[in-house]
């Protein structure tokens, strides 16, 4: 290799370690991010000049239309997609590794043998090029499915079915059966791309398990990988600057995912592989998964169709001020002969009789009020409870977690009901600060919105 | 077990210990409950009840007290009655632990295990057992009809014929559950209300009731602590604040004081000054008047007003105004934490339980609650 490159990979090897290191602190980010990027400059100027280069318009096409892209998403994605931005760039990242994995086994395997010549791969470079691809392939396949999560195109709850983990240990145990096979001989050079089939399906079965609100952890990991990838390809390809920047993305990937699971008071094992097999822990579930939604217009029908109706006010109708608008959906529902009463738990809101005070404040007559002990045994034989910014006063998880805050207080049944309608502005926890199983059940409908505007547009679609 | 209810003896108590609804749930529960005659009387409650209640009425209160098992009371006993109470007996009352040094080591000489509810720790368990909530839900209601009462004027808005009669404006110093109440109260009788409180964290819940946050600008980060509790605060926090509120106090009709810090006595928030900047005819209803008041100028249990015109009331024991609902409330506290220790109609001291630790104050003759033998230590 000239001189000249080697002395550009140096350089851009430095660069590339300066930044990073300029990366762990605010105030040197961007500096870091300036260095890096003339790191890559240098390391593209010196790649160029390789001798080894055919054809320089495929490369320049190249680096026009992912220049190109890339210009486009910086300037176009907003910052709060960053995630997915990372994830999509570290997936093609990947996919570039496996590519120039298959290229060279093709090179040196595939079109060898199939000419009768000498295969010029040794059993080091034949291994290094199988874990080059396979690394390459599940890193793809793995940043996809995790954009998709974050993009909500794929569900953020995890996927998980029995037996989950062994299945994963298997395959990655088969993918390396695979690699030594093809090192050792017995294998035929094809199964490289079978190699390559198996890991991309293992980056999907890896990733959908993990929850959407953990694809930041997921998501470094990934960059792990690929830079793994990456320095797999520099021993491929005998190129230094490869091998040097995949070790560091290696390394700073991993290190970055342990330190979000830290942050987060959980172990990696737990993120990784913590919802196969895990029920409702004591404490409550720690991954929130999709509850359903449901609009205005169709809570309006669920209500307009009801023959008893239940209301559980909370402290979030009091601060949203919707108990006005409340009592007029009641009395609208009221007037079409729809039995409708309030269910008032002896800790709601804030203070005691908290509830009394604002429905009373907006005219609900007394009767209307029933206290939790009398009307629990009926949410069982009625046909919708709707939930006004109440939480922890109807979390089942009182019932049985025995970790949680809330054990041992007696709650409203509401989850017994047919249909629940939870008027909310958020998934955020209540006073207790945990999750609320009940939102996630099948027969709970959150319809998200600030309590005192939905309750009036409830009113009026069920005035038409 | 033999469940004993004495007569509430200290002066102005109006409170009893059970109701006949708490007695039906205790006997269900296996007890066998025994009260002195004429305990429910202040609380409109008559021995006839309790009988029918299955309750035994003891008119010698020296019988009372023999094979007792439980002791249930409002008051702690005095000297004299703890005497009487055999040993390994169990006493459930609000004991006050924390300044009733004296008693304290009365009752573990005399080797009675205590409880005291004043202790109950504030979690969501334990709700139904807080006898502070339940007393201060009704001191804070009351206040508002106290200084109702004392006002030259009335607190809605009126426009008649013969003029317009403006609302009272009313400020709550201290949102925890009486201030939160009065301030509800106050706001169905019509009163423009303001709330203040050094924890920012409550003007949502302020707000909640239709009430005004006082913004003062003084407020601190650190200003809760684990326990929901106001920090006290320090000497610059302090002197900011007054100044900044005087001149709203000059503007209120009504200023209602509910700040306590448990076992030290109540901070000072309102000073001679700034009571001196109130209007004539406005009032001043002092809740923490038991631990020496808010207020500078406040004469625990006494009401009077101060030249410039200002009506200071300083009531003791609020709850003992409304007797039927106090005991009501404070019975079902009484036998919610009593069912709670209880075990097929004896009580097992589990230390593993959050609530038993939190209220256990003296066992075994030795003081065993961790914060009163602090105090006492010191």
């Amino acid at each position: 290799m000239a001189a000249s490159i080697e002395w550009l990979y140096l350089a851009a090897a430095v660069l590339f370690i300066l930044g990073i290191r300029d990366l762990s602190s605010a105030e040197t980010a961007r500096r870091g991010n300036t260095l890096a990027a003339i790191g890559m400059l240098l390391a593209i100027i010196g790649t160029l000049q390789h001798q080894a280069i055919v054809r320089i318009d495929w490369i320049i096409a190249g680096m026009v239309i992912g220049g190109l892209i890339g210009l486009l998403m910086a300037v176009y994605m907003p910052m709060t997609a960053m995630p997915e931005r990372i994830a999509i760039v570290n997936g093609l990242g990947g996919a570039a590794s496996g590519l120039v994995g298959i290229s060279e086994v093709y090179r040196h395997v595939i079109v060898p043998q199939a000419a009768g010549s000498v295969v010029t791969f040794d059993a080091f470079h034949t291994g290094v090029a199988g874990f080059e691809i396979m690394l390459g392939s599940l890193t793809f396949s793995g940043s996809m499915i995790a954009y998709g999560k974050l993009r909500g195109l794929v569900s953020g709850s995890p996927l998980t079915y029995p037996g989950q983990n062994i299945v994963n240990v298997a395959w990655l145990v088969g993918m390396l059966a695979v690699i030594s096979g093809l090192v050792t001989g017995s294998l035929a050079p094809e199964f490289f791309f079978v190699l390559a089939g198996l890991a991309l399906v293992f980056g999907v079965m890896f990733v959908l398990p993990i929850g959407g609100a953990d694809m930041p952890v997921v998501i470094a990991l990934l960059n792990a990988y690929s830079g793994l990838a990456a320095a797999a390809t520099g021993f491929v390809l005998n190129n230094k600057v490869l091998i040097i920047a995949g070790a560091l993305d290696g390394s700073s990937g991993l290190l970055l995912s342990l330190l979000m699971c830290k942050a987060m008071n959980r172990s990696i094992t737990n993120v990784l592989f913590g919802a196969v097999g895990a029920a409702v822990s004591s404490g409550g579930s720690t991954d929130q998964g999709d509850p359903q939604t449901i609009s205005v217009v169709e809570a309006a029908e669920r209500l307009f169709d009801a023959r008893r109706v239940i209301i559980v006010p909370g402290y979030g109708m009091a601060a949203a001020g919707a108990q006005f608008a409340v009592r007029e959906v009641a009395d609208l529902l009221k007037s079409r002969g729809t039995e409708v009463r309030y269910a008032i738990h002896p800790v709601a809101g804030r203070m005691p009789g908290h509830m009394n005070v604002l429905l009373a404040d907006a005219n609900v007559p007394y009767d209307d009020l029933v206290e939790m002990d009398e009307i629990n045994p009926d949410f069982a034989d009625t046909d919708v409870a709707l939930v006004m910014g109440a939480n922890d006063t109807c979390n089942p998880a009182a019932r049985h977690a025995e970790g949680s805050p809330i054990f041992g207080m007696p709650i409203l049944d509401v989850d017994q009901t047919s249909q629940v309608i939870v008027i909310k502005r958020s998934m955020s926890p209540g006073f207790a600060g945990i999750p609320n199983e009940m939102f996630l059940a099948p027969n709970c409908h959150m319809l998200f919105g600030d309590g005192k505007q939905v309750a009036e547009q409830l009113a009026e679609t069920l005035s038409l | 077990m033999k469940v004993v209810v004495p007569r509430e003896r200290v002066a102005g108590e109006t409170r009893v210990a059970v109701t006949p609804r708490t007695v039906k749930r205790l006997v269900r529960a296996g007890l066998s409950v025994h009260i002195e005659t004429g305990a429910g009387s202040a609380s409109g409650i008559s021995d006839a009840e309790f009988i029918e209640a299955q309750a035994t009425i003891v008119s010698d209160p020296h019988s009372l007290y023999t094979d007792a098992g439980i002791v249930l009371g409002v008051q702690p006993p005095d000297a004299e009655t703890i005497a009487r109470i055999p040993a390994g007996t169990f006493l459930v009352a609000t004991i006050n632990p924390l300044i009733e040094h004296d008693l304290v080591n009365r009752l573990a000489e005399q080797r009675v295990t205590s409880f005291s509810l004043d202790l109950v720790p504030r979690i969501a368990r334990a709700q139904s057992m807080d006898v502070l909530s339940s007393m201060s839900t009704l001191a804070g209601y009351q206040a508002v009809l106290l200084a109702a009462m004392s006002l030259p004027s009335i607190v809605s808005y009126l426009t008649t014929a013969a003029g317009t009669l403006h609302p009272a404006k009313v400020l709550v110093l201290g949102a925890g559950v009486a201030g939160l109440q009065a301030i509800a109260t106050a706001r169905r009788l019509g009163a423009l209300v303001w709330g203040y409180d050094i924890r920012p964290v409550v003007a949502e819940q302020v707000e909640s009731l239709g009430a005004t946050f006082l913004d003062l600008d003084v407020a601190a980060e650190d200003a809760e602590d684990a326990g929901g509790y106001a920090r006290e605060q320090t000497q610059d926090q302090a002197q900011r604040q007054q100044a900044a509120m005087t001149a709203h106090l000059a503007e209120m009709d009504v200023v209602i004081t509910t700040a306590l810090i448990p076992g030290r006595p109540a901070p000072e928030l309102v000073t001679t000054e700034m009571v001196a900047a109130m209007k004539s005819g406005s009032v001043i209803v002092d809740l923490a008047a038991e631990r020496g008041g808010n207020c500078a100028l406040t004469r625990p249990g006494t009401n009077y007003t101060t030249d410039s015109g200002v009506t200071i009331l300083g009531p003791l024991n609020l709850c003992c105004t409304l007797p039927a609902h106090a005991s009501l409330m404070y019975a079902n506290n009484v036998v919610n934490f009593l069912l709670h220790i209880c075990r097929d109609a004896s009580i097992a001291v589990d230390t593993d339980d959050e609530v038993t630790i939190g209220t256990l104050v003296t066992h075994d003759g030795q003081v065993v609650h961790e914060r009163v033998r602090q105090v006492l230590e010191a």
